[in-house]
């Protein structure tokens, strides 16, 4: 099948992928609520839409065959755990059917409201190994701020019910730097989560993403953003949580030794993954590309055979390169040196070099040895990883 | 109309005094305007004109008066513009008379251009009738006035009419006193017809329209002529008098004033104050008077958006059609892109240009720090001309700069004097002569750098003076002065747009404020960015840009790789929008906003 973007000349795609990781994603594009933050794609399903989603989803798989065993797989939305037992079992059997079960690891996201001990079995029989649960805050005034329609103790509920259900890898995201956060509720947050002691935490600074509620509430003056807090909670978070046992290892992911998410560190490692449902992004065969939005176009370019069709482009091996390191650099074991060493040899860009050397000189890009020279970035480089990753872009190629 | 009852005059005055509103009452009086025509201040037909109560081009208009002694007068009346940035068509027009009607607001007294204006008229030898007006206001003080026109002007206190331009007193005294004190149209038995070009204009149908005087002989459709300074050919398509609108005749006269339509098609190539004559039959010599105009002040005119380019390029070429005055060429620049070198005659001139650019042409433009033509003796022996400080050679191979100066005559309430002194010091003024005007006004006159009173030397006279000074200025000569170009560098590199020119003693401040205001103004950098004024390599003074210290998004989902550098892109595209200085992404924006504040 030839699809656009993959006309130019094949000698610019990196070379196969066999042995890079093999991740799986797949988005389930429907949500109770829209929360004040959230600007993902995502429905409130009408009557037999998830049967039509499950449908597509199949016929998705049938487009998309794997000739490798997938390592991961990360189920994600909107919140699958929107879905009922059946489905779920229904969405188990499609996955297990096209690719067999993940070698390492299956994740489920989900909102502590919709995690029954009937769902949570459901996704245990299926053969789901991780749960990622959105808790945010545990001030009940906070939660009112980010829309987020569930009472504190639905926290605590549902966290022993994944527990029980025998999950032992679990979870948690936390937001900060929420409008009018003092260092103090932030600390009282981290407390609570430590307590309940999951494997995993993810911590996101709040961000105003266009369209979101959050962000219109900014425009209009209603909130406001105050950076140096930001600042100080992005310093002190990781610290206060290493003392705890979480170790960071990335911007916002810490986790205790061995628990790291394989999935998310596959991807920015730049290996292979599969996106599946609408709106979902794949990297694989040296293109990358994504599934339209709307259960409805991507229905239409599965019914004509096509996937991933928006934003379609070849990954040369220098975007790959590039994107290597401005993702691998937001991890704290950081990029290896060759990564480097072919960027230097492909990038046209003169400047590139002085460029690298300059991020080294003002400290935000410092070295580690361990088996060879590793590049991560310093304490004030994890806080401008974006405008580095830009300049790195705009710098390479 | 007979030579003998025609007469050729104009008004002048210091701005505001009521030029523009007895030209009116004139107009209204000999009937030449039906009084329900008459829009307030008539002659003054542009917008801007009108907004900013100043004469750009100027205006001519025939009038019949019925004299009390019986016989029927033409009066040809020429307005001027009204502002030291245009002496020169000052002066042009005034050749075009006999007479002129010096107006002084009976409150206000003599001022600036009052005491400039006379000085023109008198060295036409123009017979000057001066009016008092305004003297319907309670402030008027009509003895000062007396007072003045004696001491400064040494004209007799009893010549004056006294009037009120508004109220209409004093108007018939004033056409009595223009037909009997001013003489009739003088050369006109000259050997070969001369017409005086005293203004062109260009009109989109007939191309390019001469105002002009006829001296002697006479000129009609059909006629080739010749203009006298360069013998370029210019063939009469069609003639006639202002009243005030167009109203073509068969023939113009001498000692009339009209104007001609011709196969000319742009005013560049038409002189202001050349002499127009027959090919077949010509005038052995030129009318007195006429000089090449040079600009004065340049600067870089810059479209705020770089795709508005042409549409810049489009206005200027429609302005320069009228404006012969303005002169450009394009040039290019680091930090703001496409744009055009252009030369104006003075601030006011620059400033008309650039407003009927961003009203009448809707373009939006930045323009980089006024300069004058600085005149560089190299130690090669070469004289150069440099009116941008990016081609100032470097300072090895300078032996002198010598820069324009003014004679400004600055007139000012006497408790004032204090402040003044110190600005014009300030300004590396000298005060060469001061003279009282009244028992509370001086009179200094100052030579000063041109380049100093560009940019707020007039402003800051106004605020001292609480409104009360004026200045009128004209052109003095080449000194010579101890000047140095200034660099400003973002990340060590120069950026040409803030380069400026400027005294070595002055420098450090003007450095320093600049760079200061620069590392206000710049985003904050990833990378510590100095920002540097220097002279030659030395570095005078040094601020560094705010460091940026967040920006990091939290979320990057696995799932979202694509998005996440959508993001990246979306932020690499926006820093190519910005001007690449460097390493340092530097908005438009911010050059503005520092040329603009300077
Ligand atoms: N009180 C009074 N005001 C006048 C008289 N003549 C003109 N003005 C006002 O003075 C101002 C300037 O007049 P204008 O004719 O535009 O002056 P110009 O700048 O010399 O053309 C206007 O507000 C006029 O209305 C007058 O005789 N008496
Ligand atoms: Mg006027």
């Amino acid at each position: 099948m030839k699809t656009p973007g993959t006309t130019s000349s094949l000698s610019v795609l990196p070379p196969p992928l066999d042995g890079e990781p093999l991740g799986l994603y797949v988005h389930v594009p429907f949500c109770g609520t829209t929360c004040d933050f959230c600007a993902f794609h995502q429905q409130t399903p009408k009557k037999g839409e998830v049967r039509q989603y499950l449908e597509l989803l199949a016929r998705e798989t049938l487009l998309a065959p794997l000739e490798r065993p997938v390592d991961t797989i990360f189920i994600g939305g909107g919140t699958p755990g929107l879905l009922a037992p059946a489905q779920i079992r229904e969405l188990g059997k499609i996955l297990g059917e096209a690719y067999g079960l993940p070698r390492e690891e299956w994740t489920v996201e989900m909102t502590p409201a919709s995690a029954t001990p009937a769902r949570l079995a459901a996704w245990k029989d299926i053969g789901v190994t991780r749960i990622s649960m959105g808790a945010q805050s545990f001030q009940p005034h906070y939660l009112e701020k980010l829309g987020r329609m569930q009472p504190r103790e639905k926290i605590f509920e549902a966290f022993s019910t994944a527990r029980r259900a025998g999950f032992e890898n679990i979870n948690l995201d936390l937001m900060f730097a929420l409008p009018g956060q003092s260092w103090e509720e932030w600390e009282a947050d981290l407390r609570e989560v430590v307590a309940l002691g999951p494997e995993h935490v993810s911590t996101y600074c709040l961000t105003f993403e266009e369209d979101t509620t959050l962000w219109w509430k900014l425009s209009r003056g209603e909130i406001r953003r105050d950076e140096e807090r930001e600042i100080e909670f992005y310093r002190e978070t990781p610290q206060w949580l290493a003392s705890e046992g979480y170790f960071r290892y990335e911007v916002s992911n810490y986790a205790r030794e061995g628990f790291a998410c394989v999935h998310n560190v596959n991807t920015w490692k730049m290996g292979e993954w599969v996106g599946l449902g609408p709106s979902a992004s794949s990297q694989q065969g040296g293109w990358r590309g994504t599934n339209r939005s709307g259960l409805d176009a991507w229905g239409e370019d599965l019914e004509g055979g096509r996937r991933a069709s928006a934003d379609r482009f070849p990954v040369t091996s220098l975007t790959r390169a590039l994107d290597r390191l401005v993702f691998g650099l937001r991890m704290a074991e950081g990029v290896e040196e060759k990564v480097l060493t072919e960027i230097l040899r492909l990038a046209e860009n003169p400047v590139w070099g002085s460029f690298w050397e300059k991020l080294q000189e003002e400290g935000l890009v410092g070295t580690r040895r361990g088996e060879g020279r590793r590049y991560h970035l310093s304490e004030e480089g994890f806080l401008l990883a974006d405008r580095i990753g830009a300049e790195i872009l705009a710098a390479g190629e | 109309m007979d030579l003998q009852h025609t007469r050729n005059f104009s008004i002048i005055a210091h701005v505001d005094h009521g030029k523009t509103t007895l030209s009116d009452r004139l107009l209204e009086s000999t009937q030449t305007v039906a009084t329900r025509e008459m829009k307030a201040q008539l002659l003054d037909s542009m917008d801007l004109e009108r907004e900013r109560g100043i004469t750009i081009k100027s205006h001519p208009v025939s009038m019949a008066y019925q004299s009390e002694a019986g016989p029927m007068y033409k009066l040809n009346l020429i307005d001027t513009p009204g502002h030291v940035d245009f002496s020169y068509e000052v002066s042009r027009s005034l050749a075009a008379c006999e007479g002129a009607l010096l107006l002084i607001d009976a409150a206000q007294g003599v001022e600036a251009q009052t005491v400039a204006n006379a000085h023109l008229a008198t060295s036409q030898n123009l017979t000057i009738i001066p009016v008092i007006n305004k003297i319907d206001l309670p402030s008027a003080d009509l003895d000062k006035c007396l007072r003045q026109l004696e001491d400064i002007l040494a004209i007799p206190g009893e010549d004056a009419i006294l009037a009120s331009a508004k109220n209409g007193i004093g108007i018939t005294e004033i056409l009595e006193a223009v037909s009997a004190r001013i003489p009739p149209p003088r050369w006109a038995d000259y050997d070969g017809t001369r017409c005086l070009i005293f203004d062109s204009i260009y009109d989109s149908y007939q191309g390019v329209i001469c105002y002009v005087r006829v001296f002697s002989g006479t000129i009609k459709p059909g006629d080739t002529t010749v203009l006298m300074s360069d013998g370029l050919k210019v063939e009469i398509k069609e003639v006639g008098v202002f009243t005030p609108a167009r109203l073509k005749t068969k023939e113009l006269t001498a000692g009339n004033v009209g104007y001609i339509v011709t196969n000319i098609k742009s005013v560049a190539d038409i002189k202001l104050g050349d002499t127009l004559t027959h090919l077949q039959s010509p005038a052995k010599e030129m009318l007195p008077g006429y000089k090449e105009v040079r600009p004065m002040v340049f600067s870089g005119m810059y479209p705020l958006d770089t795709g508005d380019y042409e549409k810049l390029k489009a206005a200027l070429g429609r302005l320069r059609l009228n404006d012969a005055a303005l002169v450009y060429q394009q040039e290019s620049s680091m930090a703001l892109g496409f744009g055009f070198r252009c030369g104006f005659l003075g601030l006011l001139h620059m400033e008309v240009i650039q407003e009927r650019i961003r009203r009448e042409h809707g373009v939006d433009i930045i323009l980089t720090y006024p300069s004058v033509i600085y005149r560089v003796e190299t130690t090669r022996g070469e004289t150069l001309m440099v009116d941008n400080p990016v081609n100032m050679p470097s300072a090895n191979d300078i032996e002198d700069i010598l820069e324009p100066t003014i004679i400004a005559s600055i007139h000012i309430p006497t408790d004032g004097v204090g402040d003044v002194l110190a600005l014009v010091m300030e300004k590396r003024g000298i005060c060469e002569h001061t003279e009282t005007l009244d028992d509370s006004r001086l009179m200094l006159t100052c030579r000063l750098p041109l380049n100093e009173i560009l940019v707020d030397f007039f402003d800051r006279l106004k605020s001292i003076t609480h409104g009360y000074g004026s200045m009128d200025y004209e052109v003095g000569e080449y000194q010579s002065a101890d000047l140095v170009k200034m660099d400003i560098l973002v990340n060590a590199d120069p950026v040409d747009a803030f380069a400026s020119i400027v005294h070595r003693q002055k420098a450090e401040n003007k450095g320093r404020q600049l760079c200061e205001r620069l590392a206000e103004i710049i985003p904050p950098q990833m990378f510590k960015i100095p920002i540097q004024a220097a002279i030659g390599g030395k570095i005078i003074a040094r601020e560094t840009v705010r460091a940026l210290r967040k920006d990091v998004t939290a979320k990057c989902y696995g799932g979202d790789i694509t998005r996440k550098r959508k993001l990246l892109e979306k932020q690499k595209e926006g820093k190519k929008r910005m001007k690449q200085v460097g390493n340092v992404s530097i908005p438009q924006e911010a050059f503005i906003q520092v040329l603009k504040t300077n």
